[in-house]
């Protein structure tokens, strides 16, 4: 072979490998897929969020076994603090009023919006969906309580779109009916549920199909309250067998 | 001599591992038709070394043209939503395999012709 050629084919194999090089290091293996990525990212979320709740449950832990210490010398101490801690489970679980900072997210009508023939009028027919989807962005972003035009929402609750076959028919909270506007007040951590709305552009998705999403901040302790939940809670009815 | 394209291959390739060089992943698959194309022109320049019609100025702008015209059919299928890709893929992908069956048959005629040359000066 000619030394003008060798050289030729030594170039060409300097860029070969260069090329089959970078190639390789940008994808190391078949399995390093987009795939992969989006379930590490998934994951990555989850555990950040369960790492949040955890972290919240042992600081109240911690703050009610401080409590506790702290009663252990009297006992009408101990029955203040336990009274107190009842009061605080009411309000989770929902049986109690919730009262503190938070949002409200107002979802009206707006005939002024430009109109999108592909989504207008697309809400009457998800509005369930739409106020789910609000609810669960809200719950896993800070949100302590929450209700619905007044309904509290517990873990039993249902949000539902109930249509006759007259095409009569609306939303119901825990079986309640609510009519346009439809205002959902969260109370707990401001920036993170505002933040969580943005984010998922509910105001742009809202919009599209004609309606006006207003989000409103009440901050301070006594910002807005949350009504207690009324209605039948699981175990209401039940009662203790005595004679199995 | 032999020895230089294969000191080369491995210098380029410590290169490319040294630099930490790294293109941007949509482009990624540019790259991919780009070495595919550049794969076709080494097999055809081993075909035609062994034909003996190899020209090292074909080569050479073979191997640089058919790498950036890969890249760039592939570019322009992205930008027309037409799988430009494929045909790149397809084609290559042929050529490859005929130079690659070419090369084969010569290697295996030219060991046989050794052979029967060692048995007749036997």
């Amino acid at each position: 072979m000619k030394r003008g050629t060798m050289w030729t084919w030594t170039g060409v194999a300097a860029v070969f490998g260069f090329l089959l090089t970078v190639q390789w290091s940008q994808h190391p293996s078949s399995h390093a897929s987009d795939d992969n990525f989006v379930n590490v990212r998934t994951q990555l979320t989850e555990q950040a969020q369960e790492h949040r709740i955890l972290a919240a449950e042992i600081s109240k832990q911690a703050a009610l076994l401080a409590e506790y210490h702290a009663a252990s010398g009297s006992k009408a101490s101990m029955r203040q603090a336990l009274r107190e801690d009842a009061e605080t489970v009411a309000e989770e679980a929902g049986t109690a009023p919730f009262r503190g900072p938070g949002i409200t997210a107002t979802i009206e009508d707006d005939p002024y919006l430009p109109f999108v023939p592909q989504f207008a009028g697309q809400f009457y027919k998800e509005s369930d969906q739409w106020i789910q989807l609000i609810v669960n962005y809200l719950f896993s972003n800070g949100a302590a309580a929450i209700s619905i035009n007044g309904q509290r929402l517990v873990t039993t609750s249902s949000i539902r779109l109930v249509v006759g076959l007259d095409g009569l028919g609306g939303l119901q909270i825990n079986t309640h009916p609510i009519a346009m506007p439809y205002v959902i007040t969260a109370i707990g951590n401001i920036g993170d549920m505002k933040a969580a709305l943005t984010v998922f552009q509910i105001k742009n998705y809202l919009a599209a199909m004609g309606e006006n999403f207003v989000v409103k901040t009440y901050s301070g302790k006594d910002g807005l309250t949350v009504p207690a939940y009324t209605g039948p809670l699981p175990g209401t009815w039940a009662k203790e067998v005595t004679n199995p | 001599m032999i020895w230089l394209p294969v000191l080369g291959l491995v210098v380029g390739a410590a290169i490319g591992l040294v630099s930490k060089w790294t293109i941007p992943v949509e482009y990624s698959s540019y790259l991919s038709i780009a070495i595919l194309a550049a794969l076709d022109t080494v097999f055809g320049g081993i075909r035609a070394s062994l034909e003996k019609s190899f020209d090292d100025t074909v080569f050479l702008t073979g191997f640089f043209t058919n790498i950036l015209v890969a890249a760039l059919l592939a570019y322009i299928g992205v930008q027309l939503g037409v799988d430009l890709y494929l045909a790149a893929v397809v084609a290559f992908g042929v050529r490859l395999f005929q130079n690659i069956a070419v090369i084969r048959r010569i290697v295996v005629e030219q060991a046989q012709a050794r052979r029967k040359a060692r048995q007749t000066s036997n």
